[in-house]
Order: C-alpha cells, then sequence, then structure tokens
C-alpha cells in the first residue's frame, strides 16, 4: 500500500514535470483497459478499408490503453466509416463516451490506398493522444541488427514489428545503431572499411558519412536531445573511453579518464544535461551517470552482479539489463531516488531495452537457447510480446522518437 | 659556407618544430606518430600510449601466420603462457621494418555486446602494450576490435568461448 501511494506521488511528479504529452506513472499493474465499441464503425469490403481497420483496431489495443467492447459495452462508442474511393481511402471517425452525445474526438482522413496501413497509424495516435493524453506509437519504428543474410546488418521495422526492410547491405558487420532526436537519421557501428568506424545514414535521401574513424574503437554512438552533439566510446588515447563530439565541428571533449577500467553503452539523459554509461572500474560493469562537461562520475547503486546497457527514457527512468540469477532481465531505475522496478521475468536472457516515446513500452531482445527475438515490454504489467522476424537472429533494437 | 651553415640550422630547427606539432606523415607512411593519454613515451605506462588521430592507410594481409593469444574470462590480462606467441611477432615485425601489425581483439557471447567491444578492443590494448614493452614502436602496432561479433567457434559452452576469447595479429604494410 506505502509503495503504492509512493508510487501514485512519483508518478504524479513525473506528470508535473514533464508537462507536453502527459507521462507514463510507474506502476506496477495495468489501470483497466477503456473499452471501445466498434459495432458504429463500417469497414466495407474494399481491400484498402479492411487493411485500415483491421490496422487500426490492432493499434489501439497494441498502445495498451483500450480493448475492444461488445456492442452497447464499453467506455467509448466509435462511429463511422472508412471506404476506398477512386484509388484513395476516405475515412470519417467519431468517438463518443459512453452516454454522452458529444464527441471527444471528431476527424476526416484521406490518403492514398497504398498508404492504408500509414493512415491507421496516425489515426490511432491521435486517438491515443485525444483520449488518454498520451504519446501515441504506433507510427514509429524500430531499427535492429539482424542476421538473416548471413551477414550483420541493419533493419528497420514497424512498431508491431511489420514493415521489415532491410537498410544496410554491407557484407561486413553493421551493429550498434543510434536514432538522431527527429527520426531522419541513424547511427553506426561499421566496419566497411575494415575497422570499427561511426557511419550515419540520412534515412530520406539515403546517404551515408564517416562521423569518426579514429584509431582503434569507434563506438557506442548515442544524440544529444538536442541533435548536436555525439556521446561514443573511442580507445584513441590508449584505452576505451567517454567522449562527446560536436556533431558540427566534430571537436572532441573527452569525459572519462578510467585508467584501466573500460566505459561503454552512452546515453543520454532527456534534458541533455547528463549522460548515463556502463564502466567496470569497480571490476564488473555497473551505470555511472556524468554531466556533460564532465567532472566526478557517480554510481548508481544497483542489484545484480553486472549491470549494462542503459536506455535513459523520456520519462527519467533509466532502463537497462541487469545480471542476477545466472539471467540477464530488463529492469528500470529511477536516478534521483534509486527506486527500482523489475519489467521482463520470463526464462531467458532479456537485454539492450530501449524505450518507446510513450514513456510506458520497452523494446529488447529476448534470448532463448541463444536464439535472439525482439521483445515488447510493457512497465504497466501487460503481458510481453516477441515478433517472429523470421530466421536469424535479432538484436540491439532501439525505439524511433514519435515522428 | 655560411649559407649551408645556415640552411642546416634552418632544417634542424624546422625538425624540431615538427616533431613537436606531431604533423602529418606524407601519405607513404603508415600512421601518424602521436602519443596520446598521460604523459607518453615508451618509457612510461604503456596503456596510456595513444594510437594517434588519425587512422592511415594499411593494406592488411588476408592470412596470419601467428598464433592467437587467448584470455580468462572477462579478463584482458595477458598471461604468461602466451607471452611466447607474442615474442614470436615481436621478432618477426624486427626483421620486417617495413611492415606493422594489427592487434584484433575478440570476445566470447556472453555479456552485453557494447561492453565487449570495449573488451575485445581493452584485449588488443593490453597485447600492444606488451609488445611496446618488448621495445617496438607504438606506430607499428594498431588495434581492432571486433567484440562477440567474429567467433571461431559456435558452440554454447567453454570449449567454444575459450577459442573466442582472443588476439588475433594481422599483418600489414
Amino acid at each position: 500500500m506505502k509503495t503504492g501511494i509512493a508510487t501514485l506521488i512519483l508518478g504524479l511528479v513525473a506528470i508535473a514535470v514533464f508537462p507536453a504529452a502527459a507521462q507514463v506513472r510507474v506502476v506496477g499493474h495495468s489501470d483497466g483497459k477503456a473499452g471501445i465499441d466498434w459495432s458504429g464503425f463500417s469497414a466495407g469490403s474494399d481491400r484498402a478499408g479492411r487493411t485500415f481497420f483491421e490496422t487500426l483496431r490492432s493499434d489501439l489495443v497494441k498502445s495498451g490503453w483500450f480493448k475492444s467492447a461488445a456492442r452497447g459495452q464499453g467506455i467509448y462508442r466509435i462511429t463511422g466509416r472508412v471506404q476506398g474511393q477512386g484509388g484513395k481511402v476516405v475515412v470519417d471517425c467519431r468517438i463518443y463516451p459512453r452516454g454522452e452525445d458529444k464527441a471527444r474526438f471528431s476527424k476526416r482522413y484521406s490518403d492514398e490506398e497504398a498508404n492504408a496501413r500509414r493512415l491507421a497509424h496516425r489515426v490511432a495516435d491521435d486517438i491515443v493522444y485525444a483520449l488518454k493524453n498520451y504519446q501515441g506509437i504506433a507510427s514509429t519504428r524500430i531499427a535492429l541488427v539482424g542476421t538473416a543474410s548471413g551477414k550483420k546488418e541493419l533493419y528497420l521495422c514497424d512498431y508491431d514489428g511489420g514493415g521489415l526492410r532491410q537498410l544496410t547491405r554491407d557484407g561486413s558487420v553493421s551493429v550498434s545503431p543510434a536514432w538522431g532526436p527527429k527520426g531522419e537519421t541513424l547511427y553506426y557501428t561499421s566496419y566497411l572499411q575494415n575497422f570499427p568506424d561511426i557511419l550515419e545514414i540520412d534515412l530520406v535521401s539515403g546517404k551515408r558519412r564517416v562521423i569518426s574513424r579514429k584509431p582503434g574503437l569507434n563506438t557506442g554512438a548515442a544524440v544529444s536531445p538536442d541533435g548536436r552533439s555525439l556521446a561514443l566510446i573511442l580507445s584513441k588515447d590508449g584505452n576505451p573511453e567517454l567522449y562527446t563530439m560536436s556533431l558540427r565541428s566534430g571537436r572532441l571533449t573527452r569525459l572519462t579518464r578510467s585508467g584501466r577500467g573500460t566505459e561503454a553503452s552512452p546515453c543520454w539523459s532527456p534534458d541533455g544535461d547528463s549522460i548515463v554509461y556502463v564502466s567496470d572500474t569497480s571490476g564488473r560493469p555497473q551505470l555511472y551517470t556524468i554531466s556533460r562537461s564532465g567532472g566526478r562520475p557517480r554510481r548508481l547503486q544497483l542489484r545484480g552482479s553486472e549491470n549494462v546497457a542503459p536506455d535513459w527514457g523520456p520519462n527519467g527512468w533509466i532502463a537497462y539489463s541487469s545480471r542476477f540469477a545466472g539471467r540477464y532481465q530488463v529492469f528500470i531505475v529511477d536516478p534521483k531516488t534509486l527506486d527500482i522496478r523489475q519489467i521482463s521475468s520470463g526464462p531467458a536472457d532479456y537485454e539492450d531495452p530501449s524505450w518507446a516515446p510513450d514513456g510506458r513500452h520497452l523494446v529488447c531482445s529476448r534470448t532463448q537457447r541463444y536464439i535472439s527475438r525482439l521483445c515488447v515490454l510493457d512497465i504497466m504489467g501487460d503481458p510481453e510480446v516477441s515478433f517472429d522476424l523470421g530466421r536469424g537472429d535479432w538484436y540491439s533494437p532501439v525505439w524511433s522518437p514519435a515522428p | 659556407m655560411n649559407k649551408i651553415k645556415y640552411f642546416l640550422v634552418l632544417s634542424l630547427c624546422l625538425a624540431v618544430a615538427a616533431s613537436f606539432t606531431g604533423c602529418k606523415k606524407t601519405p607513404k607512411d603508415d600512421l601518424v606518430v602521436g602519443p596520446g593519454g598521460v604523459a607518453g613515451g615508451v618509457g612510461s605506462d604503456p596503456y596510456s600510449i595513444g594510437l594517434g588521430e588519425e587512422r592511415g592507410l594499411m593494406s592488411p594481409y588476408a592470412e596470419s601466420p601467428f598464433t592467437p593469444v587467448y584470455f580468462g574470462y572477462d579478463s584482458s590480462h595477458v598471461r604468461p603462457q602466451d607471452q611466447s606467441a607474442i615474442e614470436e611477432v615481436a621478432d618477426y615485425l624486427r626483421s620486417h621494418p617495413n611492415q606493422g601489425v594489427i592487434v584484433e581483439g575478440h570476445c566470447d557471447e556472453r555479456g552485453s555486446r557494447e561492453y565487449n567491444m570495449a573488451l575485445g578492443e581493452r584485449r588488443a590494448l593490453a597485447v600492444r602494450a606488451y609488445l611496446i614493452g618488448l621495445g617496438l614502436e607504438p606506430s607499428r602496432i594498431q588495434t581492432k576490435s571486433m567484440g562477440e561479433e567474429s567467433p571461431v567457434a559456435l558452440g554454447h559452452d567453454e570449449n567454444s568461448w575459450r577459442q573466442n576469447r582472443r588476439a588475433e595479429f594481422i599483418l600489414f604494410e
């Protein structure tokens, strides 16, 4: 009971601190899902219309906030229609709280038939925002590494695992993807030139450029929220250390001097003032935070013999992978209070968590019997969902920012 | 005579100045000499000897004729039983002054991938430090980490993991 109240207060404080879209309260169980009565919405029989309808229903369920309700039941009723008209798909959608005749949501949409699925994602995000005041994730994407081609290459897929497409065809090793803050660029570690370099892909133009190719190691690219700086790991000065680099000028600032210690996996705080990273200066890999201008690192006191792969979410919590009882599980920690929650619990290794922009879902890799798949976790307690992307291993997922 | 003296003094000054600025070598040379980190120079802790600021052009050989160096779990410590393998590389390099070596560090599949990138690099740096301690020039030894991304043994047991925790030697000129 006490932890429940503490959580509620924590959550309300979190909401107060992040006023844009309301941030998710970090609670241990799922709130009741709002039922939606679809009986007043007609989908027609054309293919684009049905694709739209099924995608929209699926997106609203996957947001975590809604479930489908029977006719006459549920908190909301949705009316309107989708139909194909001259190569376009046209949507008219209104949502009423049960018992009210003033629509909480009312909008018309139109797009090319071929874009029916993408349109449904947009509508779903609009509905989530209108009804729940939360950031929707249906239009977001996940970048990841896959071995299906026989080599390690970068791929993109939709937030639900659909629309998988191969991004690199380098035939070497492409790993450690990271998004730019506008979702238009990806940074990654590439062995295209035979050494681990950091490259940038412009997803709009398809162009690539070399960001860092110092002697030794260039890896761990993480872009600051303002898009101006890159945190990265370089070994050019004799040891893998944490640096930041201006993306405009290339100027480097060294943040750590850990002698024989090893640094890895930097990630920026949502306000861009701090960086969380992994260091083994204490003997085993643990998480530390440091100011972006350097100074004394602060170790996060966590459980587990090894704590790695941090991702600092929009809600201010840091997700990470922790080794205990012989397995890796995903945890989240509030760095201000050191409140810790375990999120995954299956009989597998859960690694490399990445926050969705809704601050509620996390994607990670789930490895069982040495086969790795993407897995979506919910901090509010919905069961985990694994993606079947086909043969091979799929890992190092990173969730795109909101479009 | 004065002109020659003047020219010699000028050349000496330029050479001294150039050595202080750590200027880029001509494209024919492999790598920039640039001791970075703490108080550079071979006499100090070899771990602090930087790799330079520019990765020069290298033509690596495809095959490695040298025995790899192996490591304990989560360790980048060069073990006594691996020292002779490194000495063999040092001997070769002393008699082939136009060649250098890339030390390629690897890990087994356990642990986080990003951390293993750094651990692989630390293994490569440890072997490099040992070679520098044997008197080889830092500029002739580069490092490359493959993390856990390039195993030689694909099993999921200590027999395979032991083979993957290694540093390999790749010659270049």
